[in-house]
């Protein structure tokens, strides 16, 4: 008995730290899946990760969706089409989303959900005009008065 | 964070006035050494993690306060409200901005670039162009296109380049450092009044845009030239080319003496950047003689006459006709004669075979047979399997 329940459980319990969002929510995640971020791998190299870390730049919903991306990309047996599938409806999101897991893969150093996220906004800019891109990404400051002192320099020259 | 700086700084300005006052007696100044709380080497390396916290701080501070007050469930739907503004590109932090811009097209780039100041200055940076020429344009822009672009440079005199040189923060020296476009600058006509959508000169990007805007001609070699005319089969001729984005191909003016030639349509895989130094009026010095043997692949230099520039001619080192071919008795190798055969013209056509002496080649007047040149043995698989590419399927008359 004492046997068969020692071989139905793995041969090292799964190691879990947990994390704490900005607004106080926790989650728990695999060590081993946490170690994409080069972030929390650091602190797992320097024990800090015993007690719960707290993310104070990411909210819970993002975190949520860091743990979730993780998680997915820490699974065995996943074969490259499918999780080419599950990245893209990760990122079907509106682009405040896209640039909040941004901020999160950049501060948690996941060059996996980085790489993913600027892709699709790279993606969105593709074909646009200037014009498009600003109003698409909320871009006000179209001149700046340095800018313009810059082309005033620039044609004070020419005409030297 | 500010308040934290400024008391920082006058740390900084008290402790060097502590160790600059030699008017201290001994004991003193070991006192007041002693009696510091931090070492100089403690202090910095105090320093350098409180920038780090600056760093993480700025990020941290990146969210704008009024994402927090639509109330926790709210955080990330960022509604519409009136007087709130939407989180905007230009809020992303340096380095991710970076990332995005990576990904973009040359044509992205310069639709970003006319979005606003700021990213005016990002996207026309050396380190997002550098990407995108090698990706298009290594192949064909070499040391022969490099030159060419100092010389045209060096023989105009560009106003908006001189005002770039004195722009504040300008250094020459920064750009040499760089992988070799960078040095070089665009060719561009320069009017009095620069448009806010032109492209700076000395950049990667100017040069990429002055590429595929046509504007630049510059030296590359063009195999079977005149569209496979027939009396340049199997040979690369130096030219000057253009490129056309329309339609993906390349214009080459080339130059022989009494008529200027131009041809269009010329597709990239008939071009290559010039793959050795020696200009095509000059006799090429053959450093593989020695070395040549029945089965090897070269190029020799053959022109018409003096006056006409050489072009290189794909050949094959063959059998002296003393010689029956077979592996264990040829002594090929061993003789002064070396045979050159040419495949693409019939077995008895007078440009089928030559023989040059390997110990004195040099060029010679081989009798109405025009002026053979310098010889390259060609030892990459790339550059031999290009010219048996380019073979024609029959054997021309």
């Amino acid at each position: 008995m004492s046997s068969s329940s020692s071989s139905s459980l793995p041969p090292c319990p799964k190691k879990m730290i947990t994390l704490k969002s900005s607004d106080g929510e926790t989650f728990q995640i695999e060590e081993t899946a946490a170690l994409q971020s080069k972030t929390l791998e650091n602190m797992i190299d320097e024990n800090c990760a015993s007690t719960p870390i707290p993310l104070r730049s990411i909210n819970g919903k993002i975190l949520a969706k860091v743990v979730e991306f993780c998680n997915k990309h820490a699974e065995v047996g996943v074969d490259a089409e499918s999780l080419h599938a599950w990245d893209a409806e990760f990122v079907n999101v509106e682009y405040t989303t896209l640039f909040d897991y941004i901020l999160a893969a950049n501060f948690l150093e996941i060059p996996t959900l980085l790489d993913l996220a600027s892709g699709v906004v790279g993606d969105m800019i593709k074909g646009k005009t200037p014009d498009e891109i600003r109003k698409m990404f909320n871009i006000n400051d179209a001149f700046s008065p340095e800018e313009e002192e810059e082309v005033r320099r620039a044609n004070q020259w020419a005409f030297e | 964070m500010l308040l934290f700086f400024v008391s920082c700084f006058s740390f900084i300005l008290i402790s060097r006035s502590m160790s600059c006052k030699p008017l201290l007696p001994m004991p003193m100044r070991n006192q007041l050494t002693l009696s510091s709380p931090f070492s100089w080497g403690q202090f910095s390396s105090f320093l350098m993690s409180f920038f780090h916290r600056i760093k993480l701080n700025q990020f941290l501070m990146m969210k704008p306060l009024k994402k927090m007050t639509t109330g926790p469930s709210q955080v990330l739907q960022v509604q519409d409200f009136p007087g709130e503004e939407k989180f905007s590109l230009l809020d992303l932090p340096e380095l991710t901005l970076d990332c995005i811009l990576e990904r973009l097209s040359p044509a992205g780039l310069c639709s970003m670039a006319e979005v606003c100041s700021s990213m005016r200055e990002k996207c026309r940076s050396d380190h997002l162009w550098e990407k995108h020429m090698k990706q298009k344009w290594n192949r064909l822009i070499g040391d022969a296109a490099t030159r060419e672009w100092q010389c045209q440079l060096a023989s105009r005199k560009r106003p908006s380049l001189c005002g770039l040189d004195r722009r504040n923060g300008f250094k020459k020296d920064m750009l040499f450092r760089v992988w070799p476009f960078t040095w070089m600058r665009p060719n561009l006509e320069c009017g009095g009044n620069k448009p806010i959508s032109d492209f700076p000169v000395d950049s990667i990007m100017g040069l990429y845009l002055s590429l595929e805007n046509g504007k630049f001609w510059f030296p590359a070699q063009v195999y079977n030239r005149e569209n496979g005319h027939s009396g340049f089969m199997l040979s690369c001729y130096d030219a000057h080319v253009s490129y056309d984005s329309q339609t993906d191909t390349f214009q080459a003016r080339y130059s022989s003496p009494g008529r200027r030639t131009v041809e269009e349509n010329i597709p990239w895989d008939r071009l290559r950047a010039p793959p050795i130094s020696t200009p095509p009026h000059e006799l090429h010095n053959s450093d593989c003689l020695n070395d040549l043997r029945p089965g090897d692949h070269i190029e020799i230099q053959w022109r018409k006459s003096k006056e006409f520039p050489y072009g290189w001619w794909y050949g094959v080192v063959g059998h002296l006709e003393s010689c029956d071919g077979n592996e264990d008795r040829c002594r090929c190798h061993y003789s002064d004669d070396v045979m050159l055969e040419f495949s693409q013209y019939p077995a008895d056509s007078r440009w089928r075979r030559t023989v040059i002496d390997r110990k004195e080649h040099k060029e010679a007047d081989t009798g109405g047979n025009g002026f053979y040149g310098g010889i390259r043995k060609l030892y990459t698989k790339e550059e031999i399997s290009t010219w048996k590419r380019l073979q024609p399927s029959h054997v021309m008359e």
